[in-house]
């Protein structure tokens, strides 16, 4: 399949899986390992990739919740990221995207600005995080919060769909006040 | 590429529950009782779950079936009506939030008020509860401090910097000004006549000056005096040579 779409697929019972999408393997994993530490109450699947699409010869489950990863220290990641968005089907943005920028810790490094993924971000009315995933404490802590995420996106939490999510997370301040 | 897909089952008791395998023959009577408890609990769960799920795709059945309008809308008009939507949206979740909060405090209220006899002050799941509950909201109270505080500060920073950009801006330009008016004022210098008229003065002074030099140098050298061997006499006709040519060489530059 070139294209994710969200609800192709029925869901298999107690289980969510989340795909993380980034160029890079080492993070990926490390964040992978966190997340299945987690305390949670359904079944976790992670899924890694380096970029979209993914292979159709794999069955696979229905993903719920796609993490694109974007390393502020390197361009290409931001362009793999970009590409990648194109085999992502519009209505998977309805709160089961997600962005997660790594590497704003260590200003010196950083070869994309912090508006290119803010307006990234708002251009897909997605949700930006930020963290540092080379931290162990940050990591951990993100992992958290994208256990909640993606139980919540799996319709796993009664009472708060991935949409309500959305509009919580919403953030009021668009990149247009950052562009003085 | 795709790497392999990792599976964990996590919350033991359920799962151990579920696959029936658990410990010797003593503890099989008390462990089935907890696991036909967890089973129910899991069974609970698994109803919630599918529950909020058929919502999730009743939903996108029924945004699938409205119209889309067919005329094509600029974007800068469909931003803004996907504002309004959302505006709606959460006009309507805070007014639900609000009224779900009343309940529940009237719920409460009423609960205390029923168990008020039973409860003792000294110990007390509740008062437990509501001692936990004060603790984070004083902490809560200082995070969202100390972060206002750090976005003030942020915000102070980002004045100062305009304040500070502005400033060399306009230093900037008076420097640019000045040096404009500088360079006005060293052409008309230059081309004003009072200098013309000086350093005419100047050339017929030089003129006169060199005359007098060559007519001493004549006289000296016509007397057919010994002028090497008197230092006076000596200085008169080489230096006087070099002072003429000296000034002559800097009126040069200076015209230049």
């Amino acid at each position: 399949m070139s294209v994710l779409r969200p609800l192709d697929k029925l869901p298999s019972l107690n289980t969510a899986t989340i795909l993380l999408v980034g160029t890079e393997d080492a993070l990926l994993q490390q964040l992978a390992d966190s997340m299945l530490k987690e305390d949670c109450a359904s079944e976790l699947k992670v899924h890694l990739a380096k970029s979209l699409p993914l292979p159709s010869s794999v069955n696979r489950p229905r993903i719920d919740l796609i993490v694109f990863v974007v390393n502020l220290h390197s361009k290409y990641s931001l362009q793999n990221t970009e590409e990648s968005l194109r085999h992502v089907d519009a209505s998977f943005f309805l709160g089961k995207v997600c962005f997660l920028a790594t590497g704003a810790g260590r200003e010196s490094h950083c070869s994309i600005h912090r508006h290119t993924v803010v307006k990234l971000a708002h251009t897909y009315q997605s949700p930006l995080l930020y963290c540092d995933l080379e931290v162990e404490g940050f990591r951990a802590t993100m992992a958290q919060r994208l256990v909640r995420m993606l139980q919540i996106c799996a319709g796993h939490v009664p009472g708060v769909s991935a949409l309500n999510l959305l509009s919580l997370l919403r953030s009021s301040e668009g990149p247009s006040l950052e562009d003085l | 590429m795709e790497e392999q897909p990792q599976m964990q089952a996590a919350d033991e008791p359920a799962d151990s529950g579920e696959e029936g395998g658990a410990g010797g023959p003593p503890q099989v009577a008390g462990a089935q009782a907890a696991r036909s408890e967890d089973r129910m609990t899991l069974l609970l769960r698994l109803r919630a779950q599918t529950k909020q799920q058929l919502l999730e795709y009743k939903s996108m059945i029924d945004a699938n079936e409205e119209k889309t309008p067919e005329q094509i809308m600029q974007e800068k008009q469909i931003e803004a009506k996907i504002e309004d939507l959302e505006n709606e949206i959460e006009e309507v979740k805070i007014s639900f939030e609000i009224k779900k909060l009343a309940l529940d405090r009237m719920r409460l209220s009423a609960a205390l008020k029923k168990n008020l006899e039973k409860i003792s002050t000294q110990s007390s799941v509740l008062m437990d509860n509501m001692k936990h509950l004060l603790e984070l909201n004083k902490l809560i109270m200082k995070s969202q401090q100390e972060s206002w505080d750090l976005e003030e500060k942020l915000l102070d920073i980002r004045k100062k910097r305009l304040q500070l950009k502005q400033a060399s801006e306009s230093k900037l330009l008076e420097i640019q000004t000045e040096k404009n008016k500088q360079k006005i004022d060293l052409d008309s210098m230059e081309n004003s006549d009072r200098i013309k008229i000086i350093r005419q003065n100047l050339q017929m002074e030089i003129k006169i000056t060199t005359i007098i030099q060559h007519v001493f140098q004549n006289l000296i050298l016509g007397s057919k005096v010994n002028w090497a061997e008197d230092p006076a006499l000596k200085e008169i006709v080489l230096q006087l040579e070099k002072n003429v040519d000296m000034m002559t060489r800097a009126e040069g530059t200076a015209t230049i």
